[in-house]
């Protein structure tokens, strides 16, 4: 099913076989997309919603001199611009880090959904709750965190929305991004990010070759990267808070 | 009373390193830029007259707190 991803081993929230075949039943067409293409302009008005079934995508805005800001990564069973849906045209550009198949979800049929079936209309409200909860821990990593720790505290994240998506196993998972957009995503440089990677790899807490992530110990990478995953509301017993990142109580 | 969680001044330095040919200046407070030679020439004068004149300020009105 092309919605088994979606807000799987989410806590607080399960969907049913037959919230999960109402979403695929509101999908009017599914898509193949070529890696580097863009889905959605800032500006354009939309009339659907995209669930991302396979691939890696992007929510970008780039600055006056055309340097890229990565604002969000999207993986498989995330719904990428679910808040296209009440705002119909966006302010950033959506685009493919990598090859993907997209569903397309028809605006009129969320409509019908939410009007439906309130109950699945506040899952897809949930969705678009953890995008903002991720969007606020990505605003604390660049401006908290020094180069290593934006770097450790991403590849913390993607490891654990992986995992729940059901892609790592909680110490490896396929990344097929770049450097470059690793400098994209953390506000770094690309010859910032090589050097942090060859940091990373020399203490052994993290491998990045060939588009695959190996991170032999989670917690020692996330206690580096101050990641805490409480904000991914994630139903896993891997997925877990390392405690030392929590400073003591005054 | 100090609030514990407000911005202060940093009393811990930055450290520069050359990587292929340009210059990375990380911390403190996340600070992570990375320059040419010249803009990091450029930036260190600046900041050494900087902090002369912050030296100066300090001899006149006294320091201020820092983390």
């Amino acid at each position: 099913m092309f919605s088994d991803r979606f807000l799987r081993n989410k806590r607080n929230v399960t969907l049913s076989p037959q919230e999960r075949g109402t979403i695929e039943a509101a999908i009017s067409e599914v898509r193949t997309l070529e890696p580097r293409s863009i889905l959605v302009r800032a500006g354009d008005d939309i009339a659907h919603s995209t669930l991302l079934i396979e691939g890696i995508m992007s929510r970008y805005i780039d600055d006056r001199n055309g340097l890229r800001q990565l604002v969000a990564i999207h993986v498989p069973g995330d719904f990428v611009d679910l808040h296209a849906y009440p705002l119909k045209v966006l302010d950033h550009d959506v685009a493919t880090m990598t090859a993907a198949t997209v569903g397309i979800a028809p605006h009129a049929q969320l409509d019908a959904i939410i009007a439906a079936n309130p109950e699945l209309g506040r899952k897809l409200w949930y969705s678009t709750l953890i995008d903002a909860a991720i969007h606020r821990a990505w605003l604390f990593r660049l401006g908290r965190l020094d180069a290593m720790g934006r770097v450790a505290h991403f590849l913390c994240e993607t490891n654990a929305r992986l995992q729940a998506a059901g892609l790592s196993d909680g110490h490896r998972f396929a990344l097929p991004l770049t450097q470059s957009d690793l400098a994209e995503i953390c506000g770094l440089t690309n010859v910032h990010v090589n050097r942090i990677m060859r940091q990373l790899r020399e203490e052994r807490l993290c491998v990045f070759r060939s588009s695959l992530v190996e991170i032999p110990d989670p917690q020692r990478l996330a206690v580096r990267g101050q990641f805490d995953p409480a904000y991914l509301y994630i139903d896993l017993p891997d997925v877990t808070l390392p405690s030392s990142n929590r400073p003591p109580s005054p | 009373m100090t609030n514990p969680t407000e911005q202060q001044p940093r009393s811990d330095a930055g450290i520069a390193t050359a990587e292929d040919g340009v210059v990375i200046l990380e911390g403190p407070n996340g600070v992570a830029v990375t320059m040419t030679a010249q803009a990091a020439s450029q930036t260190g004068a600046s900041l050494i007259a900087a902090a002369r004149l912050a030296e100066r300020q300090i001899a006149a009105n006294g320091e201020p707190e820092a983390s």
